[in-house]
């Protein structure tokens, strides 16, 4: 029974990890722009095909094999600085303060075309580069074996959460994000550069879906149709944890880790579900999400 | 006055005449629709039908086309769904001869009545659900491809040959129609047989997952002696390769059904003895492939331009549009040498017989294919970075596939030990 608890574990904040730097990303673009970026997926995606083609590329240059552990890093910075500044500019900030309907519909295009962009460049087969995975090995857990990548990923998130807390709370920009998602009226009539905040907030979620991606593609590799995948669950975590949420983000993407884990080792056929069932009870319960608030609505 | 309108009529007769005569000229060109997925993760499946299409379709061109006709295709992405699929068919139909349709069993089973309703030729180059012709008749529509029933089935017998003793079985595969229909087809022989067989975990993860590691806890924990898979494009890769280092294959018989489609992208990473097929006889390595000159001639065009060899994929639609060829010319004989119609067409195709690339495929009178199959098991060879397919086995379709007429699960629960004694053994296909 233990060792089918600590399975249990295991899977589930393994799988929890990885839903999370997408999820985060999207919520933390939510919480300060105001706007559901469904091109969030399509940063997920990028983000695994540059760091694939730069691991590929450090590896047949001769480098160093554990350069390519930097180079899952510098292949979401990269994604972020590129794409960020650019997006934000030209194509969200004209959306600020119109209709949600306008503002789904223009990062729906930008899926679109970063999809068939993705199909363009890199083509439309699987792309895979492991050597992170290789190089770490792997563990054995109640005579089960672990990728020791599986644990690096969870560490990851767990650094993530308390470094992007650190962020909101300990620094200048975090206390100013805090002040525009609190009231962005005010906030600017204070002095504070709302536009910089806002392209700064929105490069950061855009690192943390391409450092998703990044991180997730050592063992699933990379074929379109991933970005797509992985929004539809992110979506699903933001809403449980509450659009806007970093810690509800994170809570839940361990719940739907566990109940997706614990679906797959007991009753398989709803694995598929799992994720929308519990976004179901949870909004039933707490319609603003887990971490989400009552907002009053200003006329 | 007289004179002028007799001229005119005159002329119009010959006109007339002329015009009968262009109608049984040869068309300038044959036009025909080809499916399959050129996006998506099915796209690593499709992509190398798509690629056999382009090359032979060249070479047939090259060769004067059928009958001095050149073949001139327009390809389909299957990913937009069946519904863009079915649109995009009815689009095409009005002014393309033949249709090569489709990958996807979902697609083929909403296309087969579109295709009769439009009376449009349709050669179903994959599609391998057994539920095509198993309750429907269909008068333009033929499968130039084996079903799921004799391909899962072979992979049964090879297991009851290679371990006699398996007991504890667990299974892994797509969450639609092709996943569970194979699971019970397999289930159903492997436990006809050797009814204490236990299925230990049977799983249907979604068709385009990316990480299958609790599945892969799920199977290990479970001790099984067989892991059965039927997953395909990226999703086999991608299992396979998260799978290998978790050591799931050093605990279990790992079959992939459609392992063939990996071991050139793989190489090593593919463990030695891992149970692999071809869904067919579609194996460019295998003994009647090699002996075929025109097989190889087309397995090397196939390197040069794709740099890669062929999968099993590839020899399907390629074998479809020999079909398709055969059938014409044979169509072109009956006539007299007359440019046949669509229903003059789909007569030549009932009852077709023909040598292809790969062995024979014979048509039957409910418009299924009959298609040997080729199972064996991942093998190293000594002059490629990647395995080969071993200890292999070619099981005569009549044998694997039920009757016409005859439920499939009913015909799989009556088979006995007559029928096994009649099988060729694991390794006889040399």
């Amino acid at each position: 029974m233990l060792d089918l608890l600590a399975l249990l574990i295991v899977d589930g904040l393994a799988d929890a990890a990885l839903i999370f730097f997408v999820a985060v990303g999207l919520t933390l673009v939510f919480s300060v722009l105001r706007i559901l970026n469904v091109a969030h997926g399509s940063f997920y995606s990028i983000g695994a095909y540059v760091a694939v083609s730069i691991g590929m590329w450090v590896v047949s240059a001769g480098w160093h094999p554990y350069l390519t552990f930097p180079a899952l890093f510098l292949s979401a910075a990269l994604v972020a600085v590129a794409l960020g500044p650019f997006i934000e500019r030209y194509f969200l900030r004209w959306t600020y303060g119109k209709s949600e309907a306008l503002q789904i519909l223009v990062t729906f295009a930008l899926f679109l075309v970063f999809e068939d962009l993705q199909k363009l460049v890199f083509g439309v087969q699987a792309h895979y580069e492991d050597t992170p995975l290789q190089l770490l090995g792997v563990s054995d857990i109640g005579g089960i074996f672990y990728l020791n990548y599986q644990f690096l990923l969870i560490a990851m998130a767990a650094v993530t959460v308390i470094l992007l807390r650190l962020l909101i709370r300990r620094t200048m920009i975090g206390k100013f994000i805090v002040a525009v998602v609190a009231d962005r009226e005010i906030a600017q009539t204070m002095g504070i550069n709302t536009t910089r905040v806002f392209v700064i907030a929105f490069t950061v979620g855009v690192f943390l879906a391409a450092l998703g991606g990044a991180l997730a593609s050592p063992t699933s590799g990379v074929a379109p149709g991933l970005g797509a995948e992985a929004l539809v669950l992110a979506f699903a975590v933001a809403a449980i944890g509450g659009l806007g949420q970093i810690e509800g983000a994170a809570l839940a993407a361990v719940i739907v880790g566990l109940s997706r884990a614990a679906a797959i080792h007991f009753a398989p056929d709803f694995e598929a579900v799992v994720p929308y069932l519990v976004m179901l009870v949870v909004l039933l319960i707490r319609p603003y999400g887990l971490f989400g608030t009552v907002q009053a609505r200003r006329i | 006055m007289k004179d002028i309108v007799r001229t005119a009529l005159g002329g119009l007769l010959l006109a007339c005449a002329a015009t009968t005569v262009s109608a049984d000229d040869r068309p300038s060109e044959l036009r025909i629709g080809v499916f399959t997925f050129l996006s998506g993760p099915a796209a690593a499946y499709g992509m190398p039908g798509r690629n056999a299409a382009e090359l032979l379709i060249e070479q047939i061109n090259e060769a004067g086309g059928i009958d001095g006709v050149p073949i001139v295709p327009t390809y389909v992405d299957e990913a937009q769904g069946t519904d863009g699929v079915i649109t995009e068919f009815r689009r095409l139909a009005s002014d393309r001869d033949v249709m090569i349709a489709a990958l996807s069993s979902a697609n083929c089973l909403a296309l087969a009545p579109v295709a009769d309703q439009l009376r449009v030729p349709t050669l179903m180059w994959n599609c391998d659900t057994h539920q095509m012709f198993l309750e429907d008749e269909y008068e333009y529509v033929y499968r130039t491809n084996s079903s799921t029933i004799p391909e899962f089935v072979s992979y049964a017998l090879y297991l009851l040959e290679t371990k006699p003793d398996l007991e504890r079985v667990a299974i892994i595969n797509p969450d639609y129609a092709f996943g569970h229909d194979a699971a019970e087809i397999f289930k159903e022989t492997l436990q006809t047989f050797r009814p204490e067989v236990e299925i230990v975990a049977e799983l249907y993860p979604r068709l385009g997952a990316s990480s299958y590691h609790t599945e892969i806890s799920r199977l290990v924990s479970a001790r099984p002696d067989v892991v059965f898979s039927n997953l395909w494009g990226a999703d086999l890769e991608n299992f396979v390769r998260q799978a290998q280092p978790r050591g799931l294959f050093q605990r279990s018989t790992v079959v992939l059904a459609l392992g063939e489609t990996i071991l050139q992208r793989l190489g090593e990473d593919l463990p030695e003895g891992t149970v692999v097929g071809v869904l067919g006889d579609g194996w460019w390595q295998s003994p009647t492939a090699r002996e075929n000159p025109d097989t190889q001639a087309f397995v090397e065009a196939y390197h040069e331009r794709y740099d890669e060899y062929p999968v099993f994929p590839s020899f399907k639609m390629a074998n479809s549009i020999m079909a398709m060829k055969e059938s014409f010319e044979r169509a072109l004989e009956n006539s007299g040498g007359t440019w046949p119609s669509r229903e003059e067409f789909v007569e030549a195709v009932a009852g077709l017989e023909m040598e292809n690339f790969t062995g024979t495929l014979r048509i039957r009178e409910d418009n299924d294919g009959l298609v040997d199959q080729i199972v064996g098991v991942a093998t190293p060879a000594d002059d490629r970075p990647y395995p080969v397919i071993g200890e292999m086995v070619r099981y005569p379709a009549d044998l694997v596939t039920p009757p016409v007429d005859e439920d499939p699960i009913a015909w799989i629960r009556s088979l006995d030990q007559d029928f096994l004694d009649q099988l060729p053994k694991p390794g006889s296909y040399q």
